[in-house]
């Protein structure tokens, strides 16, 4: 569904990484390949390194870190603080929501929203959607969008197939109205048939967590992984990021009066370099507009790539300009928004290390 | 669709000298998720055709691959 909303801005975001690094080179013994298939995947997907969060560290705990970090820059007041976002699917409980807990940790008001939203890799986008339609509500005038996941607890390390790609981060993003006339152009897309695609099957309600659903399995060599993990159809979900989100940038571009030369950067959610690469050689974009080395430097962090992909490689001109850019978030649901809009001048733009 | 080209490009995903049409794709080595990966992303890139994952899980020999790839090949 396509909209549009007027005279909304980013006005700063933050991610925040877990301070562990964890090289490929080190740990594809893991995933019992040999030295030749590890040389070929790591070819493949363009492998190089990730951040993974130790046991005790939650997806709420980077992103309040960065929270407090724009708290401390004088970039954000904690009496501004109208609404509070928190995207992610690694949560702290089940109940309540980790907005709250953010919300109480922050010693706020009681005059704010507070809302968890189950969204993965397109949850940066559609979590852009749900702040800028809270600040159709005249009391508010600033939300602070949380994107995290803690997704490395979503997979064995002895899985070849998602561990090496899989990284944990948290971002702090605020969305606020803006005197300035702006339009933010936007379409989000969901196709809940194709819903066992990404799925986690064990471990909630519908399957409640027992012995079964935490036995470990070889499933095949080198994928060790239980009814409580993520299960991807890696098949299908490529069908999906070629043939679904390349249709819908266009479209996006149509709808804003875009086109591909009239965008400075396309922000695309990096699921892993290979696919980002196939779907820019699709739509014909120049690669130096499509920066792809999320996975390669930090793994992908789930809805926390698009505000990383900024900061990582944008973070100077996003300080001091204003630019035309795209954004596209596409993954579990299945669920892809892009969004056409203006980003910059921010008042603060950076990738951090979380220390505890 | 220039076949022999076909087979060499599978031959370079699967990392072999040479795969031949009667070949089963299951009995080689590098025959796994990444290489399904990279057939449909040369499906996608060369051919510019869209091979379904529920397609590619019921093929069986080389050929039925470069058969449901020419089959959905328009040429321009």
């Amino acid at each position: 569904m396509k909209c549009t909303f007027k005279n909304k801005r980013i006005s700063s975001t933050i991610t925040v990484v877990p301070s562990q690094e964890y090289r490929f080179d080190d740990e594809y013994p893991l995933f019992k390949m040999t030295e030749a298939q590890a040389k070929r995947f790591k070819k493949m997907m363009s492998l190089d390194r990730h951040r993974i969060a130790p046991p005790e560290l939650c997806a709420s705990d980077l992103c309040l870190f960065g929270v407090h970090r724009l708290l401390d820059a004088g970039v954000l007041k904690k009496e501004d603080i109208d609404a509070i976002l928190f995207i992610s699917q690694t949560p702290d409980y089940i109940l309540p929501a980790t907005s709250n807990v953010i919300h109480g940790k922050l010693g706020l008001d009681h005059d704010v929203i507070c809302l968890d939203i189950n969204q993965g890799c397109a949850g940066f986008v559609t979590g852009l959607q749900q702040a800028c339609l809270l600040l159709e509500i005249p009391a508010v005038s600033k939300v602070l969008l949380l994107t995290g996941d803690t997704s490395s607890k979503l997979v064995d390390k002895r899985n070849r197939i998602s561990y090496p790609i899989t990284g944990d981060a948290g971002a702090a993003t605020v969305i606020e109205r803006c005197p300035e006339e702006r339009t933010i152009y936007m379409d989000v897309k969901n196709d809940g048939s194709r819903y066992k695609a990404l799925l986690i099957p064990g471990g909630a309600y519908r399957m409640p967590s027992s012995v079964e659903t935490l036995e470990l399995r070889e499933v095949e060599e080198g994928v060790v992984k239980c009814l409580e993990h993520a299960n991807m159809d890696g098949a299908a979900i490529f069908n999906f990021t070629m043939d679904d989100v390349p249709p819908q940038i266009r479209d996006v571009l149509a709808f804003s009066g875009d086109t591909w030369d009239s965008i400075e950067h396309f922000f695309l959610h990096q699921p892993n370099p290979f696919i980002v690469t196939q779907m820019a050689q699709k739509m014909k974009i120049p690669p130096a507009k499509v920066p792809n080395n999320v996975v390669s430097l930090y793994g992908n962090c789930s809805s926390t790539t698009i505000p990383m992909n900024i900061a990582l490689n944008c973070s100077e001109p996003m300080l001091t300009g204003k630019h035309r850019v795209c954004l596209s978030g596409f993954g579990v649901g299945l669920t892809w928004a892009s969004a056409v809009m203006d980003l910059g001048p921010l008042d603060f733009c950076k990738l951090v290390d979380y220390e505890s | 669709m220039d076949k022999p080209e076909f087979y060499q490009r599978l031959a370079e995903i699967l990392d072999v000298e040479e795969v031949k049409p009667e070949d089963v794709l299951k009995e080689f080595d590098g025959w796994d998720s990444l290489a399904i990966l990279s057939v449909l992303a040369m499906a996608d890139a060369k051919y510019g055709v869209s091979i379904k994952a529920e397609e590619i899980r019921s093929v069986v020999s080389a050929q039925d691959l470069a058969n449901l790839v020419e089959a959905k090949h328009k040429p321009e």
